[in-house]
């Protein structure tokens, strides 16, 4: 009876002014009584306040949710292989009182083992506290790009049965125009809202504007003056720099008359501005010089080292997916079709649609590789991979990002020899996988050589290199053990 | 935030039921201007009963809102003269009712007095106060909080 508990709880209620806070008081005062330790994160108008941290959680015996607004199950992925006690906080203040002797009775085991840490790929060990920031930036991101994609896929496969496609300037805008730029706005948004909400996670409401706008701008290559824009690893970047900036501002004890300003005013307009600046004044001439200095290197290879060329670029548009890197291989294959050489733009054609596949196909075979969201977004990374877009392997590249991005690193190189090998030409682009029989990619069975033995390739490798990194992680909790 | 005065910390109120006494409210809300409303006010803390009762036992109820129609956030006090029927989780009417007024805004500072507010009525020493002391002390005891 009289054994010291580990406990700790989440309150919200739907005004969030009143009870979430009166619970989180009470089941304090009710655990300290008791000689319990107990950690309370409160949920309320104001915003998460006290948050649990990874370690918390990890040393828990019980878990009490006392929820009036409820929870999101990536909110509650958070106690996976925990004992969960859920109520009503409506009851809560009632049974605060008696609720600490029965909590072995009321608790139900949720989600994996208690054993396995490996249940959530990537959510553990000691990189534990990024990794959460990074997934909440992820979750925030993935509707934008499944959704978005879809929209675009579906204006591709209406222009190729012979649709009408113009914008306002060459005709007025036709209806697979409007969807595919509707659809786009999701690509454009998917990076500022990940950067926006890895700062969110990190630094709470004032972290979320600057760290949206800096990013959005680090991506805009038209507003920085550059070829292309930072991509998700800008995304990263800044959403991990500016959410600790920020953190770091906040952690000053101002005095509460101007408390309110500095969250609502000074952070906000402070943060912006520096980042602001420092984008322009150093990331964009960054990026145009890496484009310059890479487009001349790849211009000045000499045609006898034609295959390891064709591992770089493809290695390149594998990489960052979108990003810088991807960018300057996209416009050296890109600026050859001026010559009329065909052979490069297929490397594009073919290796675009190969990480988000395999990514996708991955999770639905291994899921215990990969966190529930992963799996559940797997059907739709592969439709959108495979007519569309490289985005969709972002998410997975950032859940885990060296295992990931070294394996669709590798077999994008590979794929990209292959490509050049078997002489494939790649006219334009169109949806994807579907592009031979569309006769824009020849000779066709070619093209589904080199993609088949790409994806199969890059799946492998995620396996192998997933592996690796849990076994590693797994030793280092050990040791800490 | 606004302390409390002698406007907002009302003794005695004649009112016989929970209607009656979230009128009230409502009313004194409206003629401090903390709401622009006191109808749409009163619904909300009407809406709010229906969620779930605020009567969080020993005859103490904290009925509250947020809501577009508050101008300014702020707490009211009242006694009542005769004990209201609230449904509390204690299932004992109440004599006394806290009210919590907060802006449909991320005021941090405003909302953090409130919490602060919230949390210090879940010890009993504090209730005791509230159901038993003079004016000038309950006043007193409430802007210490929320200062």
């Amino acid at each position: 009876m009289s054994k010291q508990l580990k406990i700790v709880s989440v309150t919200n209620c739907p005004a969030g002014i009143a009870h979430t806070y009166m619970v989180a008081e009470a089941f304090e005062k009710r655990a300290r009584e008791l000689g319990h330790e107990i950690h309370v994160e409160t949920q309320g108008a104001s915003g998460v306040e006290n948050q649990l941290t990874a370690q918390q959680i990890s040393d828990a015996d019980y878990v009490i949710l006392a929820v009036g607004k409820g929870i999101t199950d990536s909110d509650r992925s958070r106690f996976a292989g925990k004992k969960v006690i859920d109520i009503k906080i409506s009851d809560a203040l009632k049974e605060a009182k008696t609720i600490f002797e029965h909590l072995e009775e009321r608790a139900t085991q949720y989600g994996g083992s208690a054993n396995t840490n490996v249940k959530l790929g990537s959510q553990k060990g000691n990189q534990g506290n990024i990794m959460t920031h990074l997934m909440s930036g992820i979750s925030a991101a993935l509707p934008f790009v499944i959704g978005g994609g879809i929209l675009v896929a579906i204006a591709n496969i209406m222009v190729q049965w012979g649709f009408a496609y113009t914008s306002f300037e060459d005709g007025g805008a036709s209806f697979a125009w409007i969807l595919e730029s509707i659809g786009y706005l999701g690509f454009k948004f998917m990076i500022p809202i990940m950067g926006g909400y890895i700062a969110y996670s990190i630094a709470d409401k004032p972290g979320l504007a600057p760290a949206f706008i800096i990013t959005y701008f680090a991506n805009d290559n038209k507003m920085l003056g550059t070829e292309s824009g930072a991509g998700f690893l800008g995304a990263i970047f800044f959403g991990l720099a500016i959410g600790y900036f920020v953190k770091w501002i906040k952690h000053y004890n101002y005095p509460n008359t101007v408390k309110s300003l500095m969250n609502l005013t000074v952070i906000p307009a402070v943060t912006i501005l520096i980042f602001g600046l420092l984008t322009f004044y150093v990331v964009g001439p960054f990026l145009g010089g890496l484009m310059t200095n890479m487009l001349s290197f790849l211009n000045s290879v000499p045609p006898e080292y034609k295959l390891p060329l064709a591992f770089l670029i493809g290695a390149m548009l594998a990489f960052d997916m979108g990003g810088p890197v991807n960018k300057i291989a996209w416009f050296f294959c890109f600026s050859l079709l001026a010559e009329k050489i065909y052979t490069w733009y297929a490397i594009v054609g073919v290796v675009a649609s190969v990480p988000p596949v395999a990514a996708g196909i991955a999770a639905l075979l291994k899921p215990k590789l990969f966190s529930k969201e992963e799996h559940d977004m797997s059907y739709s990374a592969i439709i959108v991979g495979a007519t569309v877009a490289t985005e969709p392997a972002i998410p997975y590249a950032m859940a885990d990002p060296l295992p990931m991005i070294s394996a669709n690193t590798i077999a994008g190189g590979v794929t990209g020899v292959l490509t050049i090998m078997l002489g494939i030409e790649r006219l334009a682009p169109g949806i994807g996988v579907f592009d031979p029989l569309l006769g824009l990619m020849t000779p066709g069975w070619a093209f589904y050589v080199a993609y088949i033995f790409g994806v199969t390739l890059n799946i492998i490798l995620i396996f192998l290199f997933k592996g690796m990194r849990i076994k590693h992680t797994e030793k280092k909790a050990q040791k800490i053990k | 935030m606004n302390l409390v005065t002698e406007k907002e910390v009302i003794f005695d109120l004649d009112v016989t039921s929970q209607k009656e006494a979230l009128q009230v409210l409502a009313s004194i809300a409206f003629n401090q201007g903390m709401v622009d409303n006191a109808k749409t006010f009163f619904e909300e803390l009407c809406k709010r009963e229906k969620e779930g009762t605020t009567g969080f036992g020993n005859g103490i109820a904290i009925p509250h809102a947020r809501h577009t129609c508050v101008k300014k956030a702020g707490i009211l006090f009242i006694r009542s003269r005769h004990a209201l029927e609230w449904n509390a989780i204690d299932g004992e009417p109440v004599k006394a009712c806290v009210c919590l007024i907060a802006p449909d805004d991320k005021n941090d500072f405003h909302l953090k007095a409130l919490s602060k507010f919230a949390r210090k009525l879940i010890h009993e020493e504090f209730v005791e106060v509230l159901q038993t002391a003079g004016l000038e002390e309950v006043i007193k005891e409430i802007n210490d909080i929320l200062q």
